[in-house]
């Protein structure tokens, strides 16, 4: 289902992207994220071939380069495009709209601070992918830190008796990483790169980090198991272990002199991502709403005949628009602005994933015992968006951080 | 002591960097293509540079709406041209605030190596120093 476009400007390209994007999310991603929540081992989602036909549907189609500029084969979009997009695509599934949206995360990095090697092994082969072979993952959170990683300009980043468990030396011309990454990684499992944020100087706490692109496919590299839990199971998530891990010194972004502003942009970025992937997640959860109250008859009337079950319904559609208003500006402003202000994508990220659940669950309601019911897709879409308030940042924590920007 | 003396002496350096741009047989063409309007807009000495989505490079005030917006010191053109700033911290040390769709910015980064290169002796026949 559509909704009315409050944009009067939108250009009949920008129309033509949302409606490709839709189509993409409602053929192909919700019924293989559907598909996916139901199978008990995550290890048989990583080997299913409903999640790697997904996966290449979307790389065909070019939806994993949504964040790529087009020089290098990327799709070149404008921020409104991406939000556009990503909105579809978290309508979709929004497990899988994060698998895909993630996938970019080594490339885009690079695709800032391009050079010849980066260019040759990571940027054009990414971008040219169409079968999903190269998929990036973020790697940042650790078991021991992970609130700790995502609080950049905090006093807590520089606390130098907090070290990172994942760490880089320099050995001639090659960075030597050793340590691991928390269960969490999406992607983790299934990745083929990572961009990895690890410790450069502890001295210096966690904001003595650098940001590495590590292929998982180099000598020292091992996963842990793909992680089984509550919501968003067709997102793949594992640890990473690194032992003695070599990589060439082209390889690391950022050093510990800008280690802290790329840690802000980064999530800056993907917090702005968030909100619009949820915004969807929002809508997919209202519209199964919707269309139940008109079906199922109680007291001898359509639920939505009842006066109570509009009220909730109209306060569904206030969020979910107030929701998509905000997120496209905070992306809009953050994604034409360097460095960005990191409190309008945590408002957006906190206000959208908070949106998402609380429409979820007055939707569940709605749906009565039937909500509980593996059968209807709500019930998946409630427990997706439980789990969205404490990824990329646990909601109360985020607006801490955010706060330190007022 | 700025980098760039005067306003003029800028003018003269990053506008031959950008005409050897525009002019690029690679670069050129891709320039044109993407279509993005830039300004620089730059401070100690004070001054606009334009390289416009014909190739044109116009040193002064236009009255046009830039695709990307680069706002920064004289001497950090000259650090980033000689790639002694990168990008990153430039930011962290707020040297650089660019203004345009990241996609857009992102774009140009790769049009931009043959300034670069050509860079450092530009900078020199225009008798900066240059280590
Ligand atoms: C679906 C999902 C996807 C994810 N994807 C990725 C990924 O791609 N890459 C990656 O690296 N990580 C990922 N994560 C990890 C995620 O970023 C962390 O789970 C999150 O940052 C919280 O860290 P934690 O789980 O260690 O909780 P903790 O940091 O241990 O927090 C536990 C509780 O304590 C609170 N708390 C923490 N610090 C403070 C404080 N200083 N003051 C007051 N309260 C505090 C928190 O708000 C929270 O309620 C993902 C997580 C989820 C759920």
């Amino acid at each position: 289902m559509s909704y009315l476009e409050l944009n009067i400007d939108l250009t009949d390209e920008q129309n033509a992207i949302k409606i490709q994007a839709h189509k993409f999310a409602a053929e192909i991603l919700r019924p293989a994220g559907l598909e996916l929540d139901k199978i008990s081992d995550p290890e048989d989602v990583i080997k299913s071939t409903v999640y790697w036909s997904a996966m290449k549907k979307a790389y065909e189609l070019g939806y994993h380069n949504t964040l790529m500029p087009d020089s290098y084969g990327g799709l070149g979009l404008d921020p409104l495009d991406i939000h556009l997009v990503f909105e579809e695509l978290g309508w979709g599934s929004a497990d899988l709209a994060l698998s895909i949206g993630v996938a970019c995360f080594p490339a885009f990095f690079a695709s800032m601070l391009p050079n010849d090697i980066l260019e040759q092994n990571i940027i054009y082969p990414y971008c040219q992918n169409t079968d999903a072979t190269f998929v990036g993952c973020w790697a940042i959170t650790e078991p021991n830190h992970g609130t700790d990683q995502l609080c950049p300009k905090t006093e807590v980043f520089h606390d130098p008796s907090i070290k990172g468990q994942l760490r880089a030396r320099l050995d001639g011309d090659q960075w030597v990483i050793n340590g691991q990454k928390s269960a969490w990684v999406s992607n983790g499992p299934v990745a083929t790169h990572a961009l990895a944020y690890l410790s450069l100087d502890p001295a210096m706490g966690l904001a003595g980090g650098g940001i590495c692109i590590i292929p998982l496919n180099a000598s020292g590299v091992s996963k842990g198991r793909a992680l089984n839990k509550m919501g968003q199971r067709a997102l793949p998530q594992g640890e990473i272990y690194f032992d003695d891990v070599r990589v060439p010194h082209d390889y690391m972004l950022v050093d510990q002199e800008s280690y802290e502003t790329m840690v802000d942009l980064t999530l800056a970025t993907a917090n702005a991502a968030m909100g619009a992937v949820f915004t969807g997640a929002a809508r997919a959860a209202y519209e199964e709403a919707l269309k139940y109250s008109k079906e199922r008859i109680q007291g001898g009337k359509a639920l939505f005949e009842h006066q109570i079950i509009k009220h909730k319904l109209f306060n569904m559609f206030m969020k979910i628009e107030a929701a998509r208003a905000l997120s496209r500006a905070a992306m809009i402003y953050n994604y034409n602005n360097t460095p960005p202000s990191i409190q309008y994508s945590i408002a957006s990220k906190v206000f959208c994933t908070n949106t998402a659940f609380e429409v979820s669950n007055e939707a569940l309601q709605m749906f009565g015992g039937y909500g509980l019911s593996k059968e209807y897709t709500i019930e998946k879409i409630f427990r997706d968006t439980r789990a969205a308030l404490i990824e990329d940042g646990v909601n109360d924590s985020l607006m801490l951080i955010g706060a330190h920007s007022l | 002591m700025p980098v760039f003396e005067t306003t003029q002496k800028m003018y003269e350096v990053l506008g031959n960097l950008f005409k050897h741009l525009a002019n690029h047989p690679d670069s050129g063409p891709k320039f044109r293509e993407a279509g993005i309007d830039i300004h620089f807009s730059i401070t100690d000495p004070e001054g606009d540079i334009w390289l416009t989505r014909a190739g044109d490079v116009i040193c002064g005030k236009l009255d046009l709406k830039a695709t990307v917006e680069m706002s920064l010191s004289g001497d950090s053109c000259h650090q980033f041209w000689m790639k002694e700033l990168s990008l990153p911290i430039a930011l962290a040390k707020g040297k650089i605030k660019a203004k345009g769709p990241m996609g857009k910015i992102l774009k140009l980064l790769p049009i931009l190596k043959p300034a670069y290169e050509a860079y450092p002796d530009i900078a020199r026949n225009h008798g900066i120093g240059v280590s």
